[in-house]
Parts: C-alpha cells; sequence; structure tokens
C-alpha cells in the first residue's frame, strides 16, 4: 500500500506504509535534507505513533508544524511515543542523512498485547495529562537492529522485490518493530520503577558537558587557532570521551561537526556574494584553500565555485 | 495420566483447569506451576482473543505424561504449530522420533506445523526436560504473516487430502536458543503478551525459512529412514554441544551416526540444509552473539568459544553476519 502524506510537499521519497500481519501498521522514512521539517505520516486513526529515528547531524523534535513551536533536542537512536493525531515533526539542520521507522499501535490493539500491564496504563496516562511525546533511548544492540531494518526496508521500496529471501523481509520488518517496541517499553517500564535505564548516555552531566562544548564550538569555530585540543584543556576530557559522547547525540564525530559548522557558515557567505572563495576560506578558518574546497564537497556534493555560479545563474 | 482434551473453539487457559483438577497444581496470572510432587516448572498461556493462541510449557520430571489432545472439527480454520524440545535430562542426549501410530505422537523434539482440522494429539512424556510452544494460529492470520512469501504451498500441502497431516522438521539450534530465552524471561516479563508475540513472530520466520530451505533441496520426501533421522540428530546434538571447543572432525561424527562419512554428509544437508561445518559454525557464532549481547569483550568471547586469536574470531563473525563484532557492538 503506496500513499503520499497531502500536507507533504517537500521532495521526499514517497512513503510506504506497510500493514504488519500483527495488526501495527509500519512506515519507513528516509531522507536527506537541509534545513526541512520532517513532518510525522498521519494513520488517519486513534492510536500511538512510536518513531524510532537515526540519522547524521542536527536534528530537533518539534511539536507542531509552524516555526514558533516548542522543540528539543534529539539524538540517533531516540525512541518517541505520542497519541496519534498530535502534530509533530522533525527539524533538521543543514545537510542530514534522517532515517525512522515509524510504528503505528492502533487503539485497538493496544487492550490485547499492552492493555493488562500497569507501566503501559501509566504511560497512557502521561500521554493524556499533557505530556506531547515521551523519549526513550536506545541501546547500541536496538540501534544496530534498527538501522539494519531501515536498511533492508530501504532495499525493498527501491524496487528490487524478486524472489529469494527477499519475501521474508516484512516479518523480518515486524520482527525488528516488535523487539524494539519490547524494548522501548521495558525500558520506560524499568525508569518508571527507579532503575536507571539501559543506555549509553542519559547522564545530566554528560548532556551539560556536550551543551558547554557545543557553545564553545559555535562561539569560536571561526578562529585559525582553533582546535579540538583547545576544547580538550577547557573541559578536562579525553578525546575518545568526548568522540563518544558527540557521536550518540549528533551521530558524527566532533571534527565532523566543527567542519559542518564551518562549511555551513561558509555557504552562507558564499550566497551574500560579498567575499571570493579564498578569502572565505581563510575567514572561517581554513589555512589551505584546497583543503577547504575538499571540505565543502564532502559535505555538498559539490565544489564551492560550482555553488558560486549557481546561486549567480539563479540570481 | 493427565489427559486434556481441547475442541477447536476452546481457548487455552481450559487446560489449566483440567490440568490443575488432575494435579496439586497452583494458577496465579495465568501461569500454572507444578508443584514439587508432580514435576518442575510452568505451563503459561497468551495471546487470548488475538488469533494468535500460545501455550508454553516449561518443565521437567513430571511423574506422569501429559497428553494435550485438540478435536478433530468439521469448521476448523486454524494451524497448529509446535515448537518442542525433549531432553533425557542426565544425559542431555536428545529423546527421539518414536515412530507416530495412528496420528498420535510421543513427543520428541521437533517443529511441525499441522491442520488444526484434523485433530491432533501430543504426549508430552515423564521424566524428560521439556520446553515446548504450541501455537494456535488462525489461518487468515498466517496467510497474511506469509502472503508475500510462497504461501500456498504449505497450505496446499496440508489441505490435500492424500498430503500429510501434518509437516514436520528436525529442531535446530536457532529454536533451541530462542526457545531458551523465551522460557527463562516469559513470566517475570512486564509486557508478556507482547514478548510472546514477538517470539512467536520470530519462531515464524525461522519456520517459513527452514521450509524455503527444505522444499528446495527435498522436493519430494528426503528418503530418510527413522534410523537415519534418529543418528542424524544424534550428531546435530553433539555438534550443538561443541561450540566451546573445536570441530569434532568427520572422523568422530561419523563413528558417532554410524553412517560413513560421505553418507553422512550428505544426509545431513538433506534432513538439516546445511553442512555440518556450516552448522557448527553457525551455531557457535550465534552463541557468540549472545554473549556479546551480554556486553561480554570481543576478547573474551573469541576465548569463550574456543578461538585462540581474536581476529580469526572477527574474521569468521563478519563473514556469517556480514560485519565485525566491533561493528556490532557500534553501529554509528
Amino acid at each position: 500500500m503506496k500513499f503520499q502524506d497531502p500536507e507533504q510537499e517537500q521532495p521526499m521519497k514517497a512513503l510506504q506504509v506497510l500493514s504488519l500481519p500483527v495488526g501495527l501498521r509500519a512506515a519507513v522514512l528516509k531522507a536527506t535534507v537541509d534545513r526541512q521539517d520532517i513532518p510525522l505520516p498521519d494513520f488517519h486513526e486513534e492510536g500511538y505513533v512510536i518513531s524510532f529515528i537515526n540519522f547524521k547531524g542536527d536534528v530537533r523534535i518539534a511539536t507542531g508544524h509552524r516555526p514558533g513551536d516548542k522543540e528539543q533536542p534529539a539524538s540517533p537512536g531516540l525512541g518517541l511515543i505520542s497519541a496519534a493525531g498530535k502534530r509533530m515533526s522533525f527539524r533538521t539542520g543543514a545537510s542530514v542523512s534522517f532515517a525512522a521507522l515509524v510504528l503505528f499501535v492502533p487503539k485497538g490493539w493496544v487492550p490485547h498485547f499492552l492493555g493488562a500491564n500497569t507501566p503501559f496504563r501509566k504511560l497512557e496516562q502521561e500521554l493524556e495529562e499533557g505530556a506531547n511525546i515521551i523519549t526513550c533511548r536506545l541501546g547500541r544492540r536496538q540501534l544496530s537492529q534498527l538501522s539494519s531494518a531501515l536498511n533492508t526496508a530501504g532495499e525493498r521500496s527501491s524496487g528490487s522485490n524478486t524472489a529469494g529471501e527477499e519475501p521474508l523481509s516484512l516479518l523480518d520488518l515486524q520482527n525488528s518493530a516488535l523487539a524494539l517496541l519490547e524494548y522501548f517499553l521495558c525500558n520506560r517500564h524499568r525508569s518508571l520503577l527507579g532503575v536507571s535505564p539501559t543506555s549509553d548516555i542519559e547522564n545530566e552531566d554528560d548532556l551539560s558537558l556536550i551543551r558547554e562544548v557545543e557553545s564553545y564550538i559555535s562561539e569560536y569555530y571561526c578562529s585559525d587557532t582553533f582546535t579540538v585540543d583547545s576544547i580538550l584543556k577547557k573541559t578536562y576530557t579525553s578525546y575518545h570521551r568526548l568522540n563518544f559522547l558527540f557521536k550518540s547525540i549528533h551521530g558524527m564525530t566532533i571534527s565532523e561537526y566543527i567542519r559542518n559548522k564551518r562549511i555551513e557558515k561558509s555557504k552562507e557567505m558564499i550566497a551574500d556574494n560579498v567575499k571570493s572563495i579564498s578569502q572565505i576560506a581563510y575567514e572561517i578558518g581554513y589555512s589551505s584553500i584546497s583543503n577547504y574546497i575538499l571540505a565543502f564537497k564532502k559535505v555538498y556534493q559539490i565544489t564551492p565555485g560550482k555553488y558560486k555560479k549557481q546561486i549567480d545563474s539563479l540570481a | 495420566m493427565s489427559y486434556v482434551s481441547l475442541e477447536n473453539s476452546e481457548s487455552f487457559l481450559k487446560c489449566f483447569e483440567v490440568i490443575a483438577e488432575d494435579k496439586s497444581c497452583i494458577v496465579s496470572d495465568s501461569v500454572l506451576y507444578f508443584s514439587g510432587k508432580t514435576g518442575k516448572g510452568f505451563i503459561t498461556a497468551a495471546g487470548i482473543n488475538t488469533g494468535i493462541e500460545v501455550l508454553a510449557l516449561n518443565v521437567s520430571m513430571l511423574t506422569d505424561d501429559l497428553t494435550i489432545r485438540f478435536q478433530p472439527s468439521t469448521d476448523a480454520s486454524s494451524y497448529i504449530l509446535h515448537f518442542d524440545e525433549i531432553e533425557i535430562p542426565a544425559k542431555g542426549d536428545s529423546d527421539l522420533p518414536v515412530t507416530s501410530m495412528s496420528g498420535v505422537e510421543k513427543g520428541h523434539s521437533a517443529v511441525s506445523i499441522a491442520d488444526a482440522g484434523r485433530g491432533k494429539t501430543i504426549v508430552y512424556p515423564r521424566e524428560r526436560v521439556i520446553r515446548s510452544l504450541i501455537v494456535r494460529v488462525r489461518k487468515s492470520s498466517l496467510d497474511d504473516l506469509i502472503k508475500d512469501f510462497d504461501a500456498g504451498t504449505i497450505g496446499a500441502i496440508l489441505d490435500s487430502p492424500e498430503g500429510p497431516a501434518s509437516l514436520t522438521w528436525p529442531i535446530t539450534f536457532k529454536y533451541r536458543l530462542l526457545l531458551n530465552d523465551f522460557m527463562t524471561e516469559i513470566v517475570q516479563h512486564p509486557f508478556r503478551e507482547l514478548f510472546t508475540i514477538r517470539n512467536v513472530s520470530m519462531l515464524m520466520e525461522y519456520l517459513l525459512q527452514q521450509f524455503f530451505v527444505m522444499q528446495k533441496l527435498a522436493g519430494e520426501g528426503n528418503g530418510l529412514s527413522s534410523q537415519d533421522t534418529r543418528s542424524l540428530s544424534r550428531v546435530e546434538q553433539h555438534l550443538c554441544s561443541q561450540y566451546k571447543k573445536e570441530f569434532p572432525g568427520i572422523e568422530k561424527l561419523s563413528r558417532i551416526s554410524a553412517m560413513s562419512p560421505t553418507s553422512l554428509k550428505t544426509k545431513f544437508k538433506r534432513y538439516y540444509g546445511e553442512t555440518l561445518f556450516g552448522y557448527y559454525q553457525k551455531n557457535k557464532l550465534e552463541h557468540a552473539r549472545k554473549l556479546l549481547d551480554s556486553k561480554i569483550p570481543v576478547k573474551v568471547v573469541a576465548t569463550e568459544i574456543g578461538y585462540s586469536n581474536p581476529s580469526h574470531f572477527t574474521l569468521a563473525f563478519k563473514k556469517e553476519y556480514g560485519f565485525s563484532p566491533w561493528h556490532y557492538l557500534n553501529p554509528h
């Protein structure tokens, strides 16, 4: 079953909603986008929507479709549950590759499989009492399961639906979906009981450290004396620790993060069309122009010169 | 001897009443616990009213045989699936198929699917370690489940009047691992129904995969005598138990099976759909994966499953799953 979300005009892959045999519905979102809102698909029915997301870059969760809505930061491997019909979207930063497995649990499904459980009732209550979304981070195991499920689902929708082991993929998707759902609910359950959920980073200290580093980066990233070492000295952390935290929040290493920041900035500067490319490269802290061109190409798959020409031809 | 008889429409919970009446059992929260006098373990049911109904047995040392009989009925529209693992406790050896007489199967380790309409009787023998799942699934649900798949075939085989009453396959390490996990967690799992349905869904996938492979390999019948299958499951047991050590070698295996190496190889492949070494290796790596899941470092896992060199382990793991153990742990 295929359908295109009517409100969705962005050039995104057609959404494929699959009905899983067990009664759930699943959709796979996949896109490489640049500063965009990715809305949750509308299932036109009462129930709960649980999405598991994975991405590389900056993503925030907005509870609504308009720019002024409340936002909260997301991290790769986050699972979130909300009541179906509530508006919610993922607001992405520059050049983000984003993938999500969206599960829809119809209201009728709940009493059969979840209803008898007090933990789920508590969850339902929280959702009714105004909590828009409830989140829970997946563990590493689950994250790898998620990404492999997203990968196979991607192959499936790209049309290679030939004979072989392919027909089992729906069942495969169902298995991953159920496993993730189970993990999500159990982990929520555990945290309700007061046991700390088993995830890699949930620690307030770590989060505040990351926020501190982020603000430090956004302040100094254009200076040519700025290095990762200077961050380490300032925050008293090891490179590996910091990288690990960055990966779990942004899905990329700290140097990739800094590079993306710089290149993003340079892109804006090119669009302003005031300075030459070599000037820009120097200003955002690159000491050699060829390094800068390579970096730009890595992020946007185009050289800055060609990008400039494109902009000029549009103007 | 406990004897439970179920109508086609009756819920699995009915079982409990009968068994509990017969023996001094304790029923609480849809779990039936055997008391020490009559055996150890529990039976639990899940998925009532959902189209897929599951009865899970995890018992050992019953003092009596336990018989569960599904009445044949005309308006039947469901399948009965079985995943049974039955061990003789002391020797750890599998109980071997006893020739079934007039549709009554004396329990043995196997996976099977049967049309509920024809009825079925299962006997769980006493003084054994039994892990078993009985799944009753509506035909429509199963068709949904495998509609993408080569669905017609299973139905057609079971429906044809001259065909077999049930399709049976040998149990493999995959089922065994899953059943083990399932039984340890099911009773205190906070989301029992969800947990059950997930595991059943995985079992279905295994079953379909196995069906698919066997169908390709065998065509019509695999031409193995019951003595052959007995020897083969002995070999399979031995292979599985050896996952911490080196591959036992074809001479040893052929001695166990009392077959010539060549015929052992061909027959094993025909029965299990896998070469001897392939089967051994898959089982080993599946164990490794479970160890990795419980946060044991790669190096330790490698030694644990009998690799002297961690990089050999990494290579083997990569060959099997397509990614290295390290990538398995760090999916970013």
